[in-house]
């Protein structure tokens, strides 16, 4: 299977506290991955070291084989890396359309050169998460559950290659949880790795091929699910008595 | 030797005045998030107090400084607790707009009043000087000197040891804590700009001392005032007076190696330049 | 382009248009000033009101196009068209060279920063010979007020199919998602960089060919009256007051504004700063989405009673 990202050694310090400390890990193509641990374990962080947010302080990060470490955020999008923001922050004086087709103007590639093809594509990445209906309301009258996907659309509409999901799950009801699940299911089909962090154990253990848990920035499991989530190690950091 | 001797005396001087003037911008940025650009202005109407209050009703220049102070109290409270309340809550963009107009505004009604010709404060003594070494203290200029040397630490003591100014700190961090601490914010919002206005007022006062005034000097005043509170960082008095130190020292000695016309290059450059390559300052930790 | 937009347009080109026939000498000088103003209004809407990068320094740029048709014209006696290519050179360069550092910074630093450069131009110009120093410079003079007014209409016809074409764009678009949100726009693709300098050096272009029109039109300039940071107000306020981001916000506040305040002055210049200063302040406080959105919510009949209250009540302490 080939590797489709490599963490080799990721180091990251803040003012003298570490955030993430010396992780490696690797996602092969095709591979769902979730990405777990306690509020500030440093999973976010991760996500934006590999999006391109924040550079590594030590270590590198490999992107189909080719080390993208020093490369800004907007090159590794045009490589076809694309993210979703865990706190949503939507284009706020765009449409839901063409707040997903920024996202299908500059994605992968370098995006679509013409804006009306752009829109098309928008539109059919809204029709994927469920959000076709909204195309013309203006993003920020969204609810909550909406906005996360429309946090989805448009890293989709980026047509990546890697997704990265921060937390898109948090707060929705198991309906909706299961709306999202499905997605990310029809995601990984269409050939698209993804990456997934979250709190909703009982989702992520049913979506993901493997399981990864941090830990104040220390990677301590990385392994099948179910395995990981026995890990001893991994109960009494994160999940203590209660299983979700 | 002498020469630059003299130079550098004259530079730390008017760096005292300096830090005075930078410091109500720096606290009412720094704490109140306000960008004032109307500052300058301020500055020159604390000039025409002192100077009316000398030239009509003979008040020494230094002995009506609380005077003058108290007046740009009233009038910064006033503005704030009427004008500026009103988009506290806007882009930051709102509030670099609404006192660029207030710059024009307040220019313009000085220039009214006041007419464009220029004016200078003369009192008695404005000739005499002190010695000491080969260095000549002018009176005025000293004495100017040090009053804005009290006016800093008596800034930064207010600020940082007494209840009053912890609580107008502790404010500006934390509006929710202090709404659910009963602290009725706009006032408190309203008297710390007021003391921003009163300082730049007395430091005007002081201007009108060992300058000329006229109703123009305010927008060369406000980028000087803005070099200083960036060069010295917003968080400190004592850093302002780094700040206006730094700046008084420079201009004086761009005049004496390259010449007086460039003296603006040179403070406005600085501020470019601190602003590209260190924006928090020298001295400062956060803005 | 929304239809009433389209229609509002051609009608406003036509009579614009129409000024030098049916106008008064008095109307055309007006509309000169006018028409230059509201291109300056426009180059600012690119960089202030698409990208969100409040400049208060564009009469730099402005500066810089007067002296260049100044300085080609007078000292090496080229002609005009040439005069402008040097002007608006001078405009790319000072953009790409001074853009990259200060565009990195933030908010209210970017804000003072361009004041700032503003500041040391008009200063370094003022000690250059070649420029006239403190002098100034006198170009040789062309009585053709109806030339002037054409070309100054011209230029506010490329600045506003110019913005037109932002709200149709790929590049447009990226700008837009600048300002929305400059750290999300660069994780879904857009060379941030690039683009903001690309917009600031536009900005600066037609600010300068502005401000080489206006010097060849006026026949003299100094440094206090090219590099006038006043100008800075008048534009920012006038994009502000008409809608910045829009296409024709800008033109609608400068034509608006500089009416008002030809209307207001009569002769004594100053009070028409004095008007600018007092709108500013009003047009911040109560519409601080200028007049398209205000003519927005009339068409789309959502225009409430107490829109200027409201506007005050969500920004106020």
């Amino acid at each position: 299977m080939k590797t489709v990202l490599e963490l080799r050694r990721v180091t990251r310090y803040f003012a003298g506290l570490v955030a993430v400390d010396d992780v490696s890990f690797t996602l092969a193509e095709g591979e769902i991955l979730g990405l777990i641990g306690p509020n500030g374990a440093g999973k976010t962080t991760l996500i934006n070291l590999i999006s391109g947010t924040l550079a590594p302080s030590e270590g590198a990060v490999l992107f189909d084989g080719h080390d993208i470490t020093a490369l800004p955020a907007y090159r590794r999008a045009r490589l076809g890396i694309g993210r979703t923001f865990q706190i949503m922050r939507p284009f706020p004086g765009l449409s839901v359309l063409d707040n997903v087709a920024i996202g299908a103007l500059f994605g992968h590639g370098g995006g679509q050169a013409q804006l009306a093809r752009a829109r098309e594509q928008a539109r059919a990445s809204l029709e994927f998460v469920g959000l076709g209906r909204f195309c013309e309301q203006r993003a920020e009258e969204l609810g909550g559950p909406g906005r996360k996907r429309l946090e989805l659309a448009k890293a989709l509409a980026m047509q990546p290659r890697l997704l990265l999901c921060d937390e898109v799950m948090a707060g929705l009801n198991h309906v909706e949880i299961e709306a999202v699940i499905d997605v990310i299911r029809r995601v990984r089909e269409r050939g698209v790795s993804v990456l997934v962090i979250e709190h909703v154990i009982k989702a992520i253990r049913s979506l993901s091929d493997r399981l990864l848990v941090l830990h104040h920035g220390v990677k301590i499991a990385d392994g099948a699910p179910q395995a990981v989530l026995d890990d001893p190690a991994v109960v009494q950091a994160y999940l203590g008595r209660k299983r979700a | 030797m002498e020469l630059l001797i003299q130079v550098a005396v004259n530079g730390i001087l008017v760096g005292g005045l300096y830090a005075v003037m930078a410091l109500g911008l720096a606290l009412v940025w720094g704490v109140l998030n306000i960008v004032n650009l109307a500052h300058g202005s301020f500055i020159m109407l604390g000039a025409y107090c002192s100077w009316y209050l000398f030239q009509y009703l003979h008040v020494d220049p230094f002995l009506g400084l609380p005077i003058t102070a108290a007046v740009m109290f009233v009038l910064g409270y006033a503005l704030q607790r009427g004008l500026l309340n009103l988009i506290v809550r806007a882009p930051m963009f709102n509030t670099l707009l609404l006192t660029f107009g207030l710059d024009v505004v307040l220019t313009y009604l000085a220039q009214l009043a006041f007419s464009a010709d220029y004016r200078t404060i003369n009192p008695a003594y404005a000739g005499h000087q002190w010695h000491w070494g080969t260095a000549v203290f002018p009176m005025v200029r000293t004495g100017a000197f040090a009053i804005a040397l009290a006016l800093t630490l008596g800034m930064w003591l207010f600020l940082l040891h007494t209840r009053l100014g912890r609580a107008i700190r502790a404010t500006a961090q934390n509006l929710v804590a202090a709404r659910l601490h009963g602290v009725e914010l706009r006032h408190l919002y309203a008297l710390t700009f007021a003391i921003g206005i009163a300082l730049a007022g007395a430091a005007g006062g002081l201007y009108g001392s060992v300058s000329q005034i006229n109703p123009y000097i305010g927008a060369s005043l406000t980028l000087k005032s803005f070099a200083i509170a960036i060069i010295g960082g917003l968080d400190n008095p004592l850093g302002v007076l780094v700040g206006g130190l730094f700046l008084g020292v420079v201009e004086a000695l761009t005049t004496l190696y390259i010449g007086p016309t460039f003296v603006d290059v040179a403070s406005f450059g600085i501020l470019t330049l601190v602003l590209i390559v260190r924006p928090t300052g020298l001295l400062g930790r956060t803005a | 382009m929304k239809a009433w937009q389209g229609a509002v347009a051609a009608i406003v080109l036509l009579l614009l248009a129409g000024v030098p026939w049916y106008g008064s000498a008095v109307l055309v000088q007006f509309g000169i000033n006018a028409l230059l103003l509201a291109v300056l209004a426009q180059g600012w809407n690119i960089i202030g009101g698409f990208t969100g990068y409040a400049s208060f320094g564009n009469s730099v740029f402005y500066g810089l196009g007067s002296y260049g048709v100044a300085i080609a014209m007078v000292q090496w006696h080229l002609p005009f068209a040439a005069g402008l290519a040097f002007g608006a050179a001078l405009a790319v360069v000072f953009a790409l060279l001074l853009g990259v550092p200060v565009l990195r910074l933030r908010g209210h630093y970017f804000a003072i920063a361009t004041l700032a450069l503003a500041g040391v131009m008009a200063a370094i110009v003022s000690n250059i010979p070649l420029a006239g120093q403190n002098i100034g410079l006198v170009l040789p003079p062309l009585n053709d007020d109806r030339l002037f007014y054409g070309l100054a209409l011209g230029l506010l016809v490329i600045s506003t199919l110019v913005v037109y074409w932002l709200t149709r764009s790929r590049f447009g678009f990226g700008l837009i998602a600048i300002r929305e949100n400059e750290d999300g726009a660069a994780v879904m693709g857009v060379n941030t960089t690039l683009y903001k300098v690309l917009a600031f050096t536009l900005s600066g272009v037609l600010s300068a060919l502005a401000g080489g029109i206006h010097a060849y039109w006026i026949t003299f300039l100094d440094p206090e009256s090219a590099f006038d940071i006043s100008l800075n107000i008048k534009m920012i306020i006038m994009a502000v007051f008409g809608g910045a981001g829009t296409v024709l916000g800008p033109i609608i506040g400068a034509l608006s504004l500089s009416a008002i305040s030809e209307l207001l002055s009569s002769q004594v210049t100053s009070v028409a700063t004095l008007f600018f200063g007092l709108v500013v302040i009003a047009a911040v406080v109560l519409m601080p989405h200028g007049l398209m959105d205000l003519a927005q919510r009339v068409r789309t009949r959502s225009l409430r009673w107490n829109y200027l209250g409201e506007n005050v009540r969500a920004n106020r302490l």
